[in-house]
């Protein structure tokens, strides 16, 4: 059920973040030929792709440090343990 | 002279520094030598892996882009490197773990593990055939920058001997962890530097706000996309270069040797988002300044606009805090000079001789590691000799070339079915295609839209080509053993929690 959940969740932020990256790589839905007003004295899209950019940044932040779906220290003693053992019983397989 | 004693000056700190790594010890086997024991604080590896993708042209090239393409040049190197954030975690999170479990130093590693010998070795030398061309750039560069800040006192031919010299010192004496140092220092300087010419620039005309109105009234088309009657940033050109560059730092050797060295989780997460949000202000302000360059040296044209970053810190800048801004851009590329050939020269002694002579031991890796940064920089040195030598003109696909690695990588981690014969010939196919590519159409094919590609670009082409083999090439062959055997460790249940 847990998994599920962050199966679901993992898969949200995947779709957040390929949509921001289309939006970072081109200017589909904010950007138009020719001439366009100014924000803060840049062109609206550049402005509107420092923004992208920026929000990216955040959501980035928000799913490496602040939810329960990447990778912590805290995690990394088991995770080292389980594949150290793979290792040893390979090892040892091999040597047999 | 002023220029020449900062260069001097920046030369030995870089040599001391990694002194004083060798002298701490931090260089006695292979693990500290090759990863800094996995050691380095999040501090150091942000900087490092900063500088060592941030070269001259994240500077200079961006300020000449921004002086004479305009804003359209913010999809180069700004916002559209923020997706490294997370693209980087996926594809290097079960590096940094099966790294740290396996002891593993190298880029070869986990295709080694994952395809097999063959694979590994294939790839050591595609990056190697890569980065060659790319360090010749670089070299070139500094020889041109030495010659010029230098007012000539140093030759071009000197300035190649001079700087590289010191860097193969200092990456022989301290390992990862000095080059790490050297990098992280390197990489805060031209950071700070970049924000002085900046704020010097914007306020010789009153602030950012008048200086862009400015250049708004004198040149309204660097405020657009698709101007030259839809031929300068259109949408395609606008997303093959984007994603070109941002695609193509996936798979370089820095992004490996620094997810081996980190020291925590912590780290190499920070690591590895921060180094978007810096470009997204750092090359930014560049491309500003050389937007503002119009207003304050206007007229230059071709190549000349190429020295508008000096240019400008000339002439709003004291003379001793113009040559620390130049010096900026030039430790940029010693920087990433620094990163290719340790990551080379790493690649070399462990994915080729040892796995060719497994019984070479510790001390001797180094020595031929040590070896190995000596003769790849002495080469580069022979190459970059005449400066109209056209082999750096190939370095405009050193990206696309490293950058079909990556479908190998992600099947290695991510796709059970994936299979040796897949990865090589995906590899194999997309390295002939950016060639192909190149020599058939030169620069222009590589880089901007083409009608008979379907408006990608070559890079873009050989990319997704190269996918789709990739895919058709493992559905169509059988996993062998080496494949079949690797699924226990990089499919591990506790590496999906």
């Amino acid at each position: 059920m847990a998994s599920n959940v962050k199966k679901k969740k993992n898969g949200l932020f995947l779709i957040v973040f390929l949509v921001l990256t289309v939006l970072c790589w081109c200017p589909i839905g904010y950007g138009s030929y020719g001439e366009v007003g100014l924000i803060v004295g840049m062109p609206s899209w550049a402005f509107i792709l420092l923004l992208i950019g920026t929000v990216l940044f955040v959501i980035e932040w928000v799913y490496l440090f602040w939810t329960d779906l990447a990778l912590y220290d805290e995690d990394l003693e088991e995770i080292m343990a389980a594949l150290h053992a793979t290792i040893s019983q390979e090892t040892i397989q091999e040597e047999n | 002279m002023v220029a020449v004693t900062i260069i001097t000056g920046i030369c030995l700190v870089s040599v001391y520094i990694s002194y004083v790594a060798f002298r701490k010890g931090f260089t006695k086997n292979a693990d500290d030598y090759f990863v800094a024991g996995s050691s380095l604080g999040y501090f150091v590896l942000i900087f490092s892996l900063l500088a060592s993708f941030l070269s001259a042209f994240s500077m200079f090239g961006m300020a000449s882009f921004g002086y004479r393409l305009g804003y359209g040049s913010l999809y180069v190197l700004t916002a559209n490197l923020v997706p490294l954030g997370f693209l980087w975690y996926f594809m290097h999170k079960k590096t940094f773990l099966l790294g740290r479990a396996g002891k593993w130093m190298s880029m070869g590693a986990p295709f080694g593990e994952r395809y097999g010998t063959p694979m590994k070795i294939i790839l050591v030398l595609v990056v190697l055939a890569a980065s060659i061309p790319y360090l010749v750039a670089q070299i070139q560069g500094i020889g041109v920058m030495l010659e010029a800040m230098s007012e000539g006192l140093i030759s071009f031919r000197m300035g190649l001997f001079f700087v590289p010299f010191f860097i193969a010192l200092y990456l022989m004496m301290g390992g990862m962890k000095g080059a790490a140092w050297v990098n992280a220092i390197q990489g805060v300087f031209f950071s700070v530097m970049v924000f002085v010419l900046f704020f010097s620039v914007m306020m010789k005309n009153g602030g950012f706000l008048p200086t862009m109105d400015l250049v708004m009234a004198k040149h309204p088309t660097l405020f657009q996309l698709g101007w030259a009657g839809g031929k300068v940033w259109s949408y395609p050109m606008v997303f093959g270069m984007a994603s070109a560059m941002c695609l193509g730092c996936v798979c370089f050797p820095q992004p490996y040797m620094h997810a081996y060295s980190s020291r925590s989780a912590r780290g190499l997460k920070a690591m590895f988002l921060s180094f978007g949000g810096i470009c997204l202000v750092v090359i930014t302000l560049p491309t500003l300044v050389g937007i503002a360059g119009n207003v304050i040296v206007p007229g230059l044209k071709g190549v000349g606009a190429d020295k508008i970053y000096g240019l400008v810190a000339s002439a709003t800048l004291p003379d001793w805090l113009a040559a620390f801004a130049v010096a900026g851009g030039f430790t940029a590329a010693m920087s990433t000079v620094n990163g290719l050939v340790f990551g080379n020269a790493t690649n070399l002694s462990v994915d080729i001789v040892k796995t060719l002579r497994p019984e070479t031991g510790s001390s001797e890796l180094i020595g031929l590691a040590r070896m190995f940064v000596a003769i790849i920089m002495a080469l580069c040195v022979a190459i970059a000799w005449n400066p109209n030598t056209p082999v750096a003109e190939l370095s405009i696909i050193a990206f696309g070339t490293v950058a079909v690695t990556f479908f190998a990588l992600w099947g290695a981690y991510y796709w059970k079915r994936a299979t040796a014969t897949g990865a090589i010939l995906s590899i194999l196919v997309g390295v002939s295609l950016n060639a192909g590519f190149f020599f058939a159409g030169g620069k222009a094919m590589v880089l901007f839209p083409q009608a008979s590609l379907f408006q990608l670009n070559g890079f873009l082409a050989a990319f997704i080509i190269s996918g789709i083999v990739f895919f058709a090439g493992s559905l169509l062959t059988t996993p062998g053993k080496t494949e079949t055997k690797s699924l226990k460790l990089f499919f591990h249940p506790i590496l999906t929690q």
